[in-house]
């Protein structure tokens, strides 16, 4: 049985139509010695791509892939890690995500697939304007 | 130039722990600034980016 009601999934296919660009979710999970959380992180990705044919899911091996996980600066699991039209976005998501965190993957998944960003000019500028490195981590809950 | 993590603290205790995270949302920006709570954008952004209150 599917994590999405029938409503869900029909609401979040009308959100998702706005896509124009192919969008990958890189999901990276340990299978021994992870969390359960991978493999729910994993079935939210694939519900979510199975309502839009520009979403693609790839799974990578926190342990094995250890090309990948350099290249994108993963050092935990599972972590997700969203491409738009294979450019690294540099948005990415660690643990499942559930409640809250869904609505913001959904948020980041769109951002990717449209290049929209619902932001005012001012607030642009000021971060088109930044010339150093800025690692900007948000810690939040399910609930 | 910028990296943007989501981080689910309940499964991450470590860096929970690490970052003092005691309310969610918690925001640290380059290991030295912390945002505690939700604030209007542009404060948020302020914030984040260490900008002055006036114009940057």
């Amino acid at each position: 049985m599917g994590l999405l009601s029938p409503q869900d999934e029909a609401t979040l296919r009308q959100h998702l139509s706005a896509i124009s660009k192919p969008v990958q979710l890189l999901l990276f999970t340990q299978t021994f010695g992870g969390s359960e959380s991978g493999q729910v992180a994993k079935q939210i990705l694939d519900e979510i791509a199975s309502l839009n044919d520009k979403i693609t899911v790839v799974e990578k091996n926190f342990v094995l892939d250890t090309e990948d996980k350099t290249k994108f600066k993963i050092d935990k699991a599972p972590a997700i890690v969203i491409l738009s039209n294979d450019v690294d976005t540099r948005m990415r998501m660690y643990g499942a995500p559930t409640g809250y965190e869904f609505v913001g993957l959904v948020e980041a998944i769109l951002v990717a697939g449209t290049g929209n960003i619902d932001l005012e000019p001012e607030t642009m500028a000021w971060i088109q304007a930044v010339t150093t490195p800025t690692h900007i981590q948000v810690f939040s809950t399910p609930t | 130039m910028i990296t943007a993590d989501a981080i689910e603290a309940t499964e991450f205790m470590d860096l929970s722990r690490k970052y003092r995270v005691t309310g969610v949302p918690k925001t640290i920006v380059n290991e030295t600034i912390e945002i505690l709570g939700g604030l209007p954008e542009q404060d948020f952004v302020r914030a984040a980016l260490d900008l002055p209150e006036t114009n940057p």
